[in-house]
This record gives structure tokens, sequence and C-alpha cells, in this order.
């Protein structure tokens, strides 16, 4: 059975197969690239959009799709179209996994767009190897600092401030409030690599909590256990700050134990700003009058703010292109990371390439319009998005006012840096919100 | 979450596990004169044998033989004969020795009906033995060739140890054979009985100490232990299933637990899936596809949550039988103890897991609790060195691929996973590196469960389908997908070349459970890592 023509015929065959590889490489590379044509771009986002993330990050898909829609009606990028096609992860890591390979095998997208999570992703971004793949992987809704490590996640570029930075601001916040500085402060914490991230946030801010976080699994958190930590930190003398370091559910969980309690009152409550957004507080049955007073953490405008710019372009494109649904911080989020991938196909140009539109981003990114308030981060060494904060108060309408009346942004880094006050100028909102860059 | 997973559950997931790891095949040859062939109404010569080894192999040649003839090797085998024991075999069970020539009937028919030739071999000595499996395929298929010189192409084929059986006999007679076809493909014995061996260590420190796992002693008396050790793990798998039905949120620990109260505290659901995790077993099994949920308050938290778990379960419970009686096998067959944890970096083995999981595991502090008691606190196994380096001097994938290989495997089998063709894949390209193999002769197709399949009860109880889903399990490939594969190896032995990406994609573009991406990197056994 051993024929003497076999190594001829793996000779030729080698030869043939490099043969076909030269041919390849002097074709246009945007023949190679799945997802684009001469008129369309296909982009892919896995994100929740049923069960209980579903509730308050259901509305993103739809918001990213409405913006693209209304830069479709007007010329598109480039002269081509982009289509979104959207997968229900459910906020499951599993499914997240399945539904982004599928988006990239199977619907073959140009780029994913807009995921959400982190043991979502990171899960996703291995089983899809979208690294391999080169799939670009654009403004994931996470402030994890793993995703900082662009050798692990060379193709991904996260659009929030990592959790870290979050939790340093939020240090600095309380240090330099007269009021707050002086009250014995408690962190209540997601058991994983979100309050992990703020746990090491405050250490590396040198802020001091009066007693050990206390940390809950996520989506672990009940009312019971919610109940007996506040009732035990009710004891704590005068008006103990308490800041959350969770998600939306979470901290609702905890502000509904405090109405049981009648202790809304006794702790001044900060919250992150993964986990305090208003109109997902209010649907989940938290009282306004509760909801009144509590400080959050964000880098965006209060989405009921329409004196913004940003806030006023993207309700009108919401309106016309997003029929039906509210308009709020989710949308808000949705339609601005939307307008930033527009941004990015654009830098990347006419040859449409996922090597290109990284580096686009890379050396461009940073400059890019947003409605963000504070600096977008990108750069070669950099793919986290914003870096910095404000703090705000929410008041019984739900909306996040400038904490003493007038906006102070800090920024920093995720490990030793300081905590800097900021005068960032963020760039004007495009001519009726298509990007000229 | 009540009763359907505990009735029918470890029965279905257990059985079938059983039937499925130690019923796919192994060989041996003889002088053609040995042959006694008889031609069936089918048109179907069936010439039967034992080869040099004693073994029996069995030859089918159709009357309108297109000139490829399959050799196809089975996986492992009990290798001891088992009386009656609930779940495992029920009806008891004899060491089988009977060639195999196909993966199943049907696809034996299928190919046979096509105008192709099937050979196989049984083994004289079943259990983990690999060595006689190359060779029981060679000599088959040397006896086919002298007594059908029309036989101009020749595919390697198996399942399981039997793939391993395949691609090694590829290896090492690189001219034998003109392509090769390893399906769902084993790692070594020792990354193997790593995996298997993990599990059920597991078992025993947090839940039932009771449990030997390893160190079976000489004679009878060793295969007592090991027949006792069946009924203690099954024991353990029923009581773990009871708790979580009980109380799928928070279920109890198993009363013969003797983990410190601290751990206690952790719903058992958590460490079940940290153990599947740190062994490397799939969390997405044929009932419980990691992400549904039955409708109402547990929806989403039971995909997140408990679903993992149950996942491992089903799958741990199959793996964990398997562990005692391969290990046990291989304890006899290598003259000592054989698995070996006592270097496991058990946090290192949990890697991303402890992200992408954390909910699951019950948070960041209940991982470090279970992971430290695992490092620091339960008593390890070392093994013996000579044991080991016997089981090592079997025969080791080198990936010196010299004719055209099609791996068929699931993302979710549980007992061969899919990172066994990571680890060929890895030895592949560097031994085209190095010059050892020819490029280009390596095609990986995989076989994906659906995106979500669990179907729940009125109860909330999670229903074992019927069909095994496919996707998951171990070798649970349809017919089509058999038969998809062992086209595309026939037809890549008669070119000399792997089919193009197109022609492939042609092939399985109506299944939807297959694919093809040269990027995907299932991750390698524990063991390789």
């Amino acid at each position: 059975m051993i024929r003497n023509t076999r190594k001829k015929r793996v000779a030729l065959v080698s030869a043939l197969v490099a043969a076909g590889a030269m041919v390849l490489s002097t074709l246009p590379a945007q023949a190679a690239e799945n997802g684009v044509t001469a008129t369309t771009i296909k982009l892919g986002i896995s994100s929740p959009k049923t069960g209980s993330a579903g509730l308050a990050y259901g509305k993103v898909p739809g918001a990213m799709k409405a913006y693209f829609d209304y830069i479709n009606a007007n010329g598109g990028v480039n002269g081509r179209k982009i289509t979104l096609v959207s997968k229900d992860d459910k906020y499951l890591p599993t499914l997240a996994a399945t539904q982004t390979t599928n988006l990239v095998l199977n619907d073959k997208v140009f780029a994913l767009v807009g995921a959400l999570g982190t043991s979502t992703h990171a899960k996703a971004y291995t089983a899809a190897a979208l690294a391999k793949n080169g799939v670009p992987d654009l403004f994931v809704n996470t402030g994890f600092s793993g995703f900082a490590n662009t050798a692990k996640y060379p193709t991904t570029f996260t659009v929030l401030p990592s959790y870290a930075m979050e939790a340093k601001i939020m240090a600095k916040f309380i240090k330099d409030n007269a009021t707050l500085a002086p009250q014995a402060s408690f962190l209540i914490a997601q058991d994983d690599e979100f309050g992990i991230d703020g746990v090491g946030g405050f250490k590396a801010a040198g802020h001091t909590f009066a007693a050990a976080p206390n940390l809950y699994p996520a989506g672990g958190l009940t009312s019971a256990l919610a109940e007996g930590a506040l009732t035990k930190l009710s004891a704590v003398p005068g008006k103990p700050v308490l800041v959350l370091f969770g998600t939306t559910d979470s901290t609702a969980i905890i502000l509904k134990a405090a109405e049981k309690l009648s202790l809304t009152s006794k702790f001044t409550f900060i919250a992150g700003s993964v986990g305090g957004d208003a109109n997902t507080l209010l649907a989940l049955g938290v009282k306004s009058t509760t909801i009144d007073g509590v400080i959050a953490a964000s880098f965006f405008p209060d989405a009921k703010d329409e004196t913004d710019e940003y806030v006023k372009q993207f309700m009108q494109i919401n309106m016309n292109y997003n029929k039906g649904v509210t308009f709020d911080n989710i949308v808000l989020q949705g339609m601005n990371s939307a307008m930033l991938t527009v941004q990015a196909l654009r830098a990347a140009g006419k040859n449409l390439t996922r090597a290109g539109l990284i580096s686009a981003i890379e050396t461009k990114g940073s400059t890019f319009a947003s409605a963000g308030l504070v600096p977008l981060n990108y750069s070669a060494t950099s793919h986290i998005g914003y870096n910095g904060y404000y703090f705000g108060q929410l008041n019984a309408k739900g909306e996040l006012k400038p904490f003493g009346g007038s906006l102070a942004l800090y920024t920093t880094d995720s490990t030793a840096g300081a905590v800097v006050a900021s005068t960032y100028k963020r760039p004007a909102m495009p001519k009726n919100g298509i990007p000229n860059n | 979450m009540k009763t359907t997973f505990v009735k029918k559950g470890l029965v279905a997931l257990v059985s079938s596990a059983l039937v499925a790891a130690f019923t796919v095949a192994a060989p041996s040859a003889a002088r053609a004169a040995d042959l006694t062939c008889t031609t069936a109404s089918t048109k179907v010569e069936t010439c039967t044998g034992v080869d040099g080894n004693g073994a029996k192999f069995e030859i089918r040649m159709p009357s309108n033989f297109n000139g490829t003839l399959y050799v196809y090797s089975h996986g492992i085998r009990y290798n001891v004969n088992l009386p009656a024991i609930p779940v495992v075999a029920p009806a008891g069970a004899l060491v089988n020795k009977e060639p195999e020539v196909a993966p199943s009937a049907l696809v034996a028919t299928a190919l046979l009906k096509q105008g192709y030739a099937l050979a196989g071999s049984g083994a004289t000595t079943q259990g983990w033995n690999l060595e006689e499996g190359v060779d029981g395929a060679l000599q088959v298929m040397q006896i086919a060739e002298t007594k059908y010189p029309k036989v101009s192409k020749v595919v390697a084929w198996g399942s399981s140890l039997g793939g391993l059986t395949a691609q090694a006999l590829a290896e090492q007679y690189s001219g034998a054979v003109d392509a090769a076809a390893p399906m769902c493909l084993a790692d070594s014995a020792q990354a193997e009985i790593t995996m298997a061996g993990d599990f059920l260590w597991g078992m025993k420190n947090f839940f039932n100490p009771a449990i030997k796992g390893s160190g079976y002693s000489a004679g009878q008396a060793g295969y007592v232990e090991m027949l006792t050790d069946l009924g203690t793990v099954l024991n353990t798998l029923l009581a773990l299933q009871t708790a979580i039905a009980t109380n799928p949120v928070a279920p109890a620990w198993p009363a013969t637990s003797t983990v410190p109260d601290s751990l206690k505290v952790i719903p058992v659901r958590s460490a079940v899936l940290l153990l599947g995790l740190v062994s490397g077993i799939s969390t997405q099994s044929n009932t419980y596809d990691a992400s549904s949920g039955p409708a109402g308050a547990l929806e989403t938290s039971f995909g997140l949550a408990i679903s993992p778990a149950l996942a491992v379960l089903e799958n741990g419970a199959q793996a964990a039988v398997l562990a005692v009686i391969a290990n046990y096998d291989m304890e006899v067959r290598a003259g000592g103890v054989v698995y070996d944890n006592s270097k496991t970096n058990f946090a290192a083995r949990l890697g991303d897991d402890a992200q992408t999981f954390n909910a699951a595991l019950s948070g960041t502090t209940a991982i470090t609790g279970m992971v430290g008691y695992l490092q620091y606190l339960a008593p390890k196994v070392t093994a013996d060195e000579a044991a080991v380096a016997k089981l090592n001097s079997m025969y080791q994938l080198q990936g010196k691929i010299s004719v055209p290989t099609i791996t068929l495997a699931a993302t979710a089998d549980h007992i061969t996973p899919a990172g066994a063709v990571t680890y060929l894949n890895n030895q592949y390209n560097a031994s085209v590196s190095a010059g050892t193999a020819s490029a280009g002769m390596l095609l990986n197709i995989w076989n994906k469960p659906a995106e979500t399949y669990t179907q729940f009860a009125a109860s909330g109880a999670g229903i074992t389908p019927t069909t095994p889903t496919n996707g998951t399990g171990h070798c649970n490939y349809t017919t089509s997908q058999i038969l998809t594969v062992a086209k595309l190896a026939a037809t890549a032995a008669k070119t000399g070349k792997l089919p193009s990406t197109s022609a492939v994609k042609a092939a399985i573009k109506n299944d939807a459970n297959l694919f093809i991406d040269p990027n995907f990197t299932p991750a390698l056994l524990k063991f390789r890592q």
C-alpha cells in the first residue's frame, strides 16, 4: 500500500496550495472581508434583549439600529448601507458565546458592536475566536479592566470607563465632600470582577471603609440579605455613606429594603454608573421619593436634558427611527455607540478591512465626536474608551443633576494614576448628527 | 426541578454514557487462509477470522466494490465482566471482543450499498489497548488487500479510542492508508484519565470520602473495590441530584460530605460546577444547555446559575463512572496508580472560568474557599512513576500527517472533549514547521448543539430528550454526519488532498450543527494546559 507517487503528489499539492495563497494575497483585501460589499456593511450585536438584564439594556440594539437607519437614509458610510444583525444572549455566558459564534460564522458579520457584560463577552470572545479571526469588537459595554489587556483581547474596544477608574474617582468625590467625608462609609458590592475591580480601585485611591466590603454573588442578592445588611448598618451613628457597586437590580433590592425598614434617609446612597439608572430603578419598583437624593456616577449627560445638543439630536432620531420607544439613558448610550461606530467606519476609509478599522480607532478614536462628557482614551496602547466621571444627584423625576449644581469632571486610569479634575470639552455634535470625520 | 431528573436522569445519562463510551470498537489480524467467507442475499461477502494476535476481525465486501476500503477502529470497552449493577449494567455485562466494521449498522449498510468495503478488528484484551488496536487494524487491512486485490484506497477511521487508534495507525504507517478520519478523537490515556479522574477525586473529597477512586488492590480484591466504588459513586450522584431537585437555588451538601461547615454554606450545585470546570467537563449536556430556564421567576437565573451545574452533573456522572472503570483498567494494565494530581494548580485549572461562571459558582469568595480546600486541605494522589511510564509508552500523537485527515468532534463531548483535536492540530502544526508532516492535510469539522435546547416540564424540571442532543454526548453523531465525513475522507483518499473549503461547506450546508472554522480552537484538555 505504500505508494511511490505519494511524495510527488504531496509536492504537487503543496505547490498548488502555495500558488493559491499567492493568488489570494493579490486580491483586494476588501474582497476577502466578510460582511462587506460594495454597497453594504453587516455588523452584529449579541446582547440581552430579554431576561432580567434585558429590562435595563434591551433597548441598546434598537437604538443602534435606529441610528444606523438614520445614517443609511443620509447616504450611509462611503456609499455603503449598514445592517445590524441582533442576537439575544439574555446576559448568559454560554448563550453569548453561541450567539457571537453564529454572528461570525453564520451571519458573517464584518464587526461586532455594543456587546454587554464581562462574563458574557469574555466567554464569547474566546469561543468565537475573535482574536484569531481578527473580528473588530467595538464599544463593548463593560468596565472590567481585564479587557484592557490588548494581548488577550487585541480586537476589543470597550466604551465604559473601567470599574477601577470609577472607584478611584468615587473615593476622591467622598474625600473632597465636606458632608460625606466625615461619615463612616461602607461598600456593598458584587462578588465578582466588577466588585473586585471596585474594591481594588478604592484601595488604590487610599479609601478606607469602616468595615470589610459586604460582597454578594452576582444575581445572588436577596431582599433578606439586603435587609440584614441595612439593619446592621443602621446602628452606625450619623448618616453613613453606602456605596453600592453592583447592577441596577441589586441597587433596587437595597433601596427597596431601605424603604421597607424606613431607612431611606438614614444613609447617603452612592450608586455606581452601572447601578444608578433611574428609569430602571423606577421600573423595578423603587419609589421616586427614595431615588430623590441618591448620588450616582455618570459620564453622559442626562437623557432628559434637552438642552444638551447630543441628547436633542438623538431624541429626534429616536422619534423618527425608533418609533414607540421612550428615549432614556440606555437609548442614549446605544445611539452614542452607533455614532462612534460610524465614525470608526468612516475613519477606516473606502477600502474597508477589519485590520483597517482597528487601526483607525487606535489612531483617530480619541478625536471622535461623542456625547460623553469625558475624553475617549483610544490609542495604539489603550482600547479603553472613556476615562472619567462626574457625580450627580437623582431627583424624584429620575433626572441626574450635577452634584452641587455644577459639573465637576474627573479623569484617571485603572491603576495608580492620580484622579485629576478635567477641563475636557467634548467635540460639537456633527451637523444633523451625521459624522463628517 | 422536581423528580424527572432524579427518576430518569441518572439512568438515562449514566447508562447512555457507558453505552457510548464502551461500545465504540478494537482490532487484530491473520492470514488470508484463515478466512471464513459467506455471501448473503445482500450481495455482500462477509469474511471473518482471527488475526496474528488472536483477535477476531471482519471484512465486508460488496459486489459493487468501488475500490475503497474503510478500516474502522472501535472505542474503549469494558475489560472486566460486570455483574448486574443498577444504572451501570442493569443486566450485567461480559467483556465484548467482537469486531466492528463501522460506527453503526446504518452507516455500514449505507456505505456497503454505495460500493465501499468495510473492515474492523476486535482485540484480545479490551480497555485502553491502543497498541493492539493499531496492530489489529493494520492486520485486517493487509488481509483485506490480500484477499481483494481490487482494493486501491484505504481510509482509516474510528471513534473515541478508535479515533486515536486510526490516527496513530496513519501516523505510524504513513504509506499504509490514503486518508484518515478520527471521530470524537481521544487524547492520550494520561490526558483522559486526568480529566475523568479529577472529577472523581473531586467527588470523593467534596462529597463522599468513601469513594476510593484510585490505588485499587491487586487481584480479586481490587475488582471488588472497583465494583464497590461504582455503587458509592452512584449513590453520591443520586444524593446530589436529589439535593438540587429539592432546592435548585440553594441545594444542601450530601450527608456524606466532610468538608468544613464554611464550605457547606455554598450551594452544592456550585461545588459540582467547580469540579466540572477544573476537570474540563462540558457545561452543556444532553438535557441542559447552560442557557435556558423554565418560564417563571427562575427563567434567567436557572440558565445562568443552575443549568451549567446540572449539565456538569449529567456529564460528570458518566465521567465519574468511566473514571472508576477505566482507572481500574489502567492501573491493572500499568501495574500501579496512574492518576496524579499532586502538582495540580486548581486556581490555574479554573482560569477564566472563575470569571465566566462567577455567578454560578456563587461569587469570588466562594470560589476562593472551594479552590483553597481542594488545593490545600484535600489529600492529593501521587501516581506510580513506573506505571505512568508504562502508560505513556503507548504511542503518543505526533501530528506527523502525510495523508488527508478529517476530524469530527463535538464541542460538548464530555468524554473526549474537542480539545483533543486542538492538541492534534498543535502537534500537526509543529510537525509541519519541523518538516515532518505535509502542509494542508488536516481538516476539522465541528459539531455543535443548537443555541438552546433544554425543554422543561410544567413542574420546571428539565426533560431528558428521547433522542440525544446532537453536539452533546460522546460520539453522538447522526448517521448523516458520519456518512458526510466518510465520503469526504473517501474522496480525499482518491485525490490525495483535502476537499476544498467550498466542497466541505457544500457537504455540510444542510446540517445546522456542523461547521468549519480554521480558527476555532477548543480548549485543550486540562492535562495539556
